[in-house]
C-alpha cells in the first residue's frame, strides 16, 4: 500500500513537472518564435521533449504546441466524473468587461456578439441596479438541447451544452428556445481575417472553431482548456474575481488569482442563486448576490443611451420574476 | 308521377361539359396569367440563391429576431390547408348534399398550401445541404421533428384524399379526351391514363373507391388537426413569453380552421366567376360557408380572449412587458387593427343576412386571410423581441425586425407557386368533382320519385279514409312536384 | 500556477494576439521618447523538492504614474555567487508581466546552503534598466502521511542542511495544507496554517468531507507560501482520505435533451402514426385492388373464352 502509493506519487510529481515544464517551455518558445520571426532569424532555444530531455534548438525549426483536438465522439461524451459549475459574484462584478474581451479573442468571436455578456440589471425600480455578467448556463433541463432535431447541440456527462457545426442544419430552434438568449447564428460567411486565423484550424466541437455560415455557436465553457487543466477564459480573463470555475464533483471552484474555495460553502455563505430559477432549466452557473459592493452601481440612466433601442423601456431593463 | 320534361341523362351531360370545358381551352389570358407567376418565381429563385451563397443574412433577421417572415408564412399555409379537411371531410361526414361542387377546390387548397408551407422552414434554414442529417440523426424529442413527421403524414394523406375522388373523373377526362392531335394532347392523354389507374367504372371498382373515400374522411380529420396543434408547438414547447402557453394548439387550430374556410371561400369566388360554375356554386353555398366561417371566428374570437385576456389579468412581469407592447407599445397598432378587422368585423358582417352576399363575404374572406397572415407575424415576431434577458448594446437591426425585399421576394414566389399550381390543376382537371355532383343529381332525382310516391301513397289513403268516413268518393289527382336540383 | 494560467494565452493564439499587441506596442514605443520607470519583484518556487522555477514579476509605470505589468520585457537571470553572476538564461514577461525560468538541478550553493538570484533588465528599448537581487535558503519539504491511518494526520517537515551539513529541522515556519482541485488548490479547512515546531515538523488533520475521485483518492498538498528564506514550496501526496464519488449510473439517460428519447415519447408518436399510416396502406391496397380490377367486359369475354 505504501509502496503503491509511493510509486502512484512519485509518478504522478513526475508528470505534473514535466506537464508544467512542457507549458512553461511551449510559452517561451511561442514568444521567442514570434520575436525570431520578427528580428533576429536564427535563434535558439532550449526545449524540453516528452521524454524529459532538455536540448537546444533552432526556433525557425519549432512549432507551436497544439495538442490535436479530441475526436467527435469523445467532445459528444465528455469528461467522465465531472460536473462543471461557475460561480459569478456580482458583488465584485465592476462591469469593467474583461470577461467579455478575454472570450472574445480565445473564441475569435466578432464584435457584435458577446458569448459572456455583461447585463446591466434592475430587478424592480426601487431596487439597486447590478452587474450581470451571463454566459451560457449549460443547463440541466437544457431548453435549447430538447428541441434540437438533429442532435446537433448536446449535452455531455460533465454538464457541459456544446454544438456541432458540422451538423447543425441551422433552424435555429434552439435560439428561441434559450430563454437566456445565449445563442448566436452566424448570418453569414466569417469575416475574411477570421478565415485567415481560424480557418486550418482541425474542427473539433469543443473548440467551436473555425465556424461556420448558416450555423449556431455560443458560450461553451472552453472545453479544451479545461482539458488542459486550466481555467476558461473569461474566468482567468476577469480581473475582479468575481467568476469561479470548478467541478461540482470535487465541491470546489476557483477564480483568477487561483483562490479555490469550497462550492458548497461558497453559496451557503453568499446565499448563492441561479436566474431565473423557476424556468426550471437548472442552469450550471451560479450568482452571489450583490452584497456589500466596493465599486459604484451601474448608471442605468447612462445605460439607456448606449442602448441602441430608443423605445426602450424602464420596464424591459428589469429582468422577470 | 315525375315531371316528364326533366331529363336525368341530359343533366348529367350538361354537367360534364360545365366542369370539363376550362381544361379544354388555354385563352390568352391564362398564359398572361402563368407568365407573370412564373417571373415572380424566377425572381424568388434568383432571391433564395443569393440567400443561399451569402447566408440568411441577406435577409432582415438577425440574433433576437431568429425566425420572421418565413415562419410566420410556414404557420400561415399550413393554416390555409385546413380548409380541405373541414370542408370537405366534416361535411362529407355530416352527409351534407350542399358540399359537393365545393370539395374538390377546398382538398386542392389543402393540398397545394401544404406543399409550399412544408417549403418554408427549408427555405429558412441555414444549412439547407444538411437536411439528411434529419433523416441520420434524426430527434424525436425535438418539436420541429414531430412537425415534419405530421406535416409528411397530413400531405399524403391529403394527396390521397384529393386523388380518390379524382379517379372516375380523371377517367371520365381519358374516355373524353378523343383526338389527340397536339403534343399537349398527348401528354394529357398519357397523364389522364396513368392517373385514372386503369378506372373502369365496375361495381367492385366504386365499392373500394367509396369504402377508401370513407376511411380517409375519418383519418383527415385527426391527422389535420395533429398538424396544426404540431406546428403549434415549435412556439408552445418554449419558455419564451407569449408563446409558453396550454391553449396554443387548439388556438392555432381555430386559426386554422378559421382562415382555411376563408381561403376556400376564396377559391370558390374565383372559380365560379372564371369558370362560370354560377349555376353550381351558388349563393346559397357562399350563404352556407359564410355562416360556417362566422362559427369559426366566434370560436377562434374564444380562444383569443383565453390567449390575451388570461395573462393580461395577471400581468406576470415578463409576460407583462410583451403585453404592454401589443396593447399600447409598438406594436399596438396592428395588434389592435388584427383585432377590430379579422375578429370584430367578420362577426359583424356575417351575423347580418344581408352581410352574406357573394361579395360581402369574399370581401370579408380577404380580409380574414390577409389579417391572418399578419396574425402569426404578430405571434411569432413580438415574442422574439421580448426575451427574458434585456437587450442591451447590441447592433441597432437587432433590436427591430421588418422583412426586407429578400423575404418578400421569396415569400412572394412561394404565394404564386400556390396560384401556379393551382391554376396548371384546374387547366387539367375537372375543378368539381363530377362523379359527385351527378350523384347528388341522382339522389336528388331518386328523394323527388320517393316523394312523389309517398305523395301518392297518403293521398290515397286519405281517400281512403275519407271514403271510410264519409263514404264518398275523392279524386286522387296529384300535384306533380318539380325535381329541384340541389343548385338551384 | 498562475503564471501557467495566463500562459495559455500565449499558446492559445499566440501569432495573431502578440502581433497585434507588438505592432501597437512598437508604435507607443515611438511616441515615448523616455523610458518607462520599471520593478522587478523576484520570487522562488520549489515543488517535490525538484524543480524550482524562478518568477520575475516585472512592473512599468505608466504616463498617469501607475504601476502596471510590463509585457514582453527581456529579463535576464543571473546566478550570483562571491560576486561573481552567471548568466543564466533570459525570458520575456507574459500579459501579467511575469518572466519565469526553470533553473538547473544542481545550483551551486554558497556557504550558508543558499543561492543567489539577479533579474536584470538591461538596455531595454522601453524599459528602464532595474536589477533585483534575491537569497534563498534551500531546505526541503516532505509530507508524511500514515499509510494505514484513518486518523488523516498529514505530518509536513521541513529540514535544511546545516553549517556542518548535518540536517537540522526548520522552525516555526508556516505550513499550509491544502487539497488538490482541478484548477487549483483548496484550503482544507478554516484553519489551514500551522507552525512547525522544534523537530521542523506540522502535523495536520485532514477534515472528512473533502470529494475525492471515484476511488476516494486525492492529492493533498502542504504548501509554504512568500517564506523570506525558502521563497515558496510546495509538496504533494496522494491519499484515499476523500469521500468516494458515486458514479453516475447512466451518464447518458434517456431524456428529453439526450441522444435517445424516453420510451413512452417514442410509444406515443410511434402508436399514433403508425396507426395512420397503416390506415394508409389499407388506401394504397384498395388502389392497387382498383387497378387490377378486371372490367365487367373482360370478366365476360373471359368467361366465354373459358367455355
Ligand atoms: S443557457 Fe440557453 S443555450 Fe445555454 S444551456 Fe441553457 S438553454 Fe441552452
Ligand atoms: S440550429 Fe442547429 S443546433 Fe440549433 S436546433 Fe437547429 S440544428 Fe440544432
Amino acid at each position: 500500500m505504501n509502496d503503491d502509493l509511493n510509486k502512484s506519487r512519485r509518478n504522478f510529481i513526475k508528470k505534473a513537472s514535466l506537464a508544467a515544464g512542457i507549458t512553461l517551455a511551449a510559452g517561451a518558445i511561442g514568444i521567442e518564435k514570434f520575436l525570431s520571426a520578427k528580428s533576429v532569424p536564427k535563434k535558439k532555444t532550449l526545449v524540453l521533449t516528452p521524454d524529459g530531455k532538455v536540448y537546444q534548438a533552432n526556433c525557425g525549426e519549432l512549432k507551436e504546441f497544439n495538442p490535436p483536438p479530441v475526436s467527435n465522439l469523445e467532445a459528444r461524451k465528455g469528461i467522465p466524473n465531472k460536473k462543471f459549475v461557475m460561480v459569478i459574484d456580482e458583488a465584485k462584478c465592476d462591469g469593467c468587461k474583461a470577461c467579455t474581451e478575454a472570450c472574445q479573442s480565445m473564441h475569435f468571436i466578432e464584435s457584435d456578439r458577446e458569448w459572456i455578456k455583461v447585463f446591466k440589471m434592475q430587478d424592480s425600480e426601487s431596487t439597486s441596479p447590478y452587474f450581470f455578467p451571463k454566459p451560457c448556463f449549460h443547463c440541466d433541463n437544457p431548453p435549447c438541447t430538447k428541441v434540437c432535431p438533429v442532435n446537433a447541440t448536446f449535452k455531455r456527462q460533465d454538464g457541459i451544452v456544446l454544438i456541432d457545426n458540422e451538423r447543425c442544419i441551422g433552424c435555429r430552434s434552439c435560439m428561441v428556445a434559450c430563454p437566456y438568449s445565449t445563442r448566436f447564428f452566424n448570418w453569414s460567411h466569417p469575416k475574411a481575417d477570421q478565415i485567415a486565423e481560424t480557418g486550418n484550424m482541425q474542427y473539433s466541437p469543443e473548440l467551436s472553431l473555425p465556424r461556420r455560415m448558416g450555423t449556431v455557436e455560443k458560450c461553451d465553457f472552453c472545453p479544451d482548456m479545461i482539458r488542459k487543466g486550466l481555467l476558461p477564459a473569461c474566468v482567468s480573463g476577469c480581473a475582479m474575481d468575481a467568476i469561479y470555475f470548478g467541478d461540482q464533483n470535487e465541491d470546489a471552484v476557483t477564480n483568477a488569482s487561483g483562490v479555490t474555495v469550497k462550492f458548497s460553502q461558497l453559496l451557503e455563505d453568499n446565499a448563492g442563486y441561479r436566474h431565473l430559477e423557476d424556468l426550471g432549466t437548472e442552469p450550471r452557473v451560479y450568482y452571489l448576490p450583490p452584497k456589500n459592493r466596493k465599486y459604484p452601481k451601474p448608471d442605468m440612466n447612462a445605460s439607456g443611451k448606449e442602448l441602441n433601442q430608443t423605445e426602450m423601456k424602464m420596464g424591459d431593463m428589469r429582468m422577470s420574476e | 308521377m315525375i315531371n316528364e320534361k326533366y331529363d336525368l341523362k341530359k343533366e348529367i351531360e350538361i354537367v360534364r361539359e360545365d366542369c370539363l370545358r376550362p381544361t379544354r381551352r388555354w385563352g390568352r389570358s391564362t398564359q398572361i396569367w402563368i407568365g407573370c407567376l412564373l417571373i415572380m418565381i424566377g425572381w424568388g429563385i434568383y432571391c433564395y440563391i443569393h440567400q443561399l451563397r451569402q447566408g440568411l443574412g441577406v435577409t432582415a433577421m438577425r440574433n433576437y429576431v431568429s425566425w420572421g417572415l418565413y415562419i410566420s408564412t410556414f404557420v400561415f399555409f399550413i393554416g390555409i390547408s385546413h380548409s380541405g379537411t373541414l370542408v370537405s371531410a366534416i361535411l362529407r361526414i355530416t352527409k351534407q348534399e350542399w358540399r359537393r361542387p365545393i370539395t374538390r377546390s377546398a382538398e386542392l387548397l389543402t393540398f397545394v398550401s401544404l406543399l409550399f408551407g412544408g417549403i418554408m422552414p427549408i427555405i429558412d434554414l441555414g444549412r439547407p445541404d444538411r437536411l439528411v442529417n434529419l433523416v441520420i440523426f434524426g430527434r424525436v424529442q425535438s418539436p420541429l421533428m414531430w412537425d415534419i413527421i405530421s406535416i409528411c403524414t397530413y400531405f399524403v394523406g391529403s394527396s390521397v384524399f384529393l386523388f380518390l375522388p379524382m379517379i372516375p373523373d380523371i377517367a371520365l377526362c381519358r374516355d373524353r379526351l378523343t383526338v389527340c392531335e397536339t403534343r399537349f394532347d398527348k401528354f394529357r392523354k398519357w397523364l389522364y391514363t396513368k392517373m385514372a389507374i386503369g378506372w373502369k367504372g365496375t361495381k367492385t371498382q366504386w365499392h373500394l373507391l367509396e369504402k377508401s373515400m370513407t376511411i380517409m374522411t375519418i383519418i383527415i380529420i385527426p391527422v389535420a388537426v395533429s398538424v396544426h396543434t404540431v406546428v403549434s408547438y415549435i412556439f408552445a414547447m418554449t419558455l419564451r413569453p407569449g408563446w409558453d402557453s396550454t391553449v396554443f394548439g387548439p388556438y392555432f387550430v381555430a386559426g386554422a380552421l378559421y382562415s382555411g374556410s376563408a381561403g376556400v371561400i376564396l377559391g370558390m369566388a374565383a372559380f365560379r366567376k372564371l369558370y362560370h360554375l354560377e349555376k353550381y356554386i351558388t349563393k346559397r353555398h357562399f350563404d352556407l360557408m359564410g355562416r360556417i366561417v362566422l362559427a369559426l371566428t366566434l370560436i377562434y374570437a374564444y380562444l383569443n380572449l383565453n390567449e390575451y385576456w388570461i395573462p393580461a389579468y395577471k400581468m406576470a412581469t415578463s409576460e407583462g412587458h410583451l403585453l404592454e407592447d401589443l396593447f399600447y407599445g409598438s406594436y399596438s397598432k396592428l395588434f389592435w387593427t388584427l383585432q377590430f378587422g379579422t375578429v370584430l368585423l367578420p362577426i359583424l358582417i356575417l351575423s347580418i343576412p344581408k352581410g352574406r352576399t357573394v361579395l360581402m363575404i369574399s370581401i370579408t374572406c380577404i380580409i380574414i386571410v390577409i389579417g391572418a397572415w399578419v396574425k402569426r407575424y404578430v405571434i411569432v415576431v413580438p415574442t422574439l423581441l421580448h426575451p427574458f434577458m434585456p437587450i442591451q448594446e447590441v447592433p441597432k437591426d437587432w433590436s427591430t425586425y421588418f422583412p426586407n425585399w429578400v423575404e418578400f421576394s421569396i415569400t412572394g414566389a412561394c404565394l404564386a407557386g400556390i396560384f401556379l399550381v393551382i391554376t396548371l390543376f384546374s387547366k387539367l382537371f375537372p375543378m368539381m368533382a363530377i362523379w359527385e355532383v351527378e350523384e347528388g343529381l341522382l339522389i336528388e332525382h331518386d328523394r323527388q320519385l320517393a316523394i312523389d310516391i309517398r305523395l301518392k301513397r297518403e293521398a290515397s289513403e286519405r281517400v281512403i279514409n275519407i271514403e271510410k268516413l264519409n263514404g264518398e268518393k275523392v279524386s286522387t289527382e296529384v300535384e306533380p312536384i318539380k325535381p329541384t336540383v340541389i343548385t338551384s | 500556477m498562475k503564471s501557467i494560467i495566463i500562459n495559455r494565452y500565449f499558446l492559445k493564439k499566440l501569432g495573431f494576439t502578440i502581433a497585434v499587441s507588438s505592432i501597437l506596442f512598437n508604435i507607443s514605443t515611438a511616441q515615448i521618447t523616455e523610458k518607462r520607470t520599471t520593478t522587478i519583484q523576484l520570487s522562488f518556487y520549489k515543488k517535490a523538492n525538484i524543480s524550482k522555477t524562478i518568477v520575475g514579476t516585472v512592473k512599468a509605470k505608466n504616463e498617469e504614474g501607475k504601476f502596471l505589468p510590463a509585457i514582453n520585457a527581456k529579463v535576464n537571470f543571473y546566478l550570483v555567487n562571491n560576486n561573481a553572476q552567471t548568466f543564466l538564461k533570459a525570458a520575456y514577461t507574459n500579459k501579467a508581466g511575469k518572466a519565469n525560468i526553470i533553473l538547473p538541478e544542481n545550483l551551486p550553493l554558497d556557504t550558508g546552503h543558499c543561492f543567489t538570484i539577479a533579474a536584470k533588465i538591461e538596455n531595454d528599448k522601453v524599459f528602464e534598466d532595474a536589477v533585483e537581487e534575491l537569497r534563498y535558503k534551500e531546505a526541503n519539504l516532505e509530507l508524511k502521511l500514515a499509510p494505514y491511518d484513518t486518523s488523516r494526520i498529514a505530518k509536513a517537515v521541513l529540514k535544511t542542511i546545516g553549517k556542518n551539513g548535518e540536517v537540522i529541522p526548520v522552525q516555526d515556519v508556516e505550513i499550509k495544507f491544502y487539497v488538490k482541485r482541478l484548477f487549483g488548490f483548496m484550503p482544507a479547512a478554516e484553519d489551514y496554517t500551522l507552525a512547525t515546531d522544534e523537530n521542523g515538523e506540522a502535523s495536520f488533520t485532514y477534515p472528512k468531507d473533502i470529494m475525492g475521485d471515484t476511488a476516494g483518492i486525492l492529492t493533498v498538498v502542504a504548501r509554504i507560501d512568500d517564506n523570506e528564506l525558502f521563497g515558496n514550496m510546495e509538496y504533494q501526496a496522494v491519499t484515499a482520505w476523500g469521500t468516494v464519488l458515486l458514479k453516475e449510473k447512466e451518464p447518458f439517460p434517456r431524456a428529453l435533451w439526450e441522444p435517445y428519447a424516453p420510451l413512452p415519447l417514442i410509444i406515443t408518436i410511434a402508436v399514433l402514426f403508425g396507426g395512420v399510416w397503416f390506415t394508409y396502406l389499407i388506401i394504397f391496397y384498395s388502389l392497387y385492388k382498383i387497378k387490377k380490377e378486371k372490367s365487367d367486359e373482360q370478366i365476360e369475354f373471359e368467361a366465354i373464352i373459358k367455355q
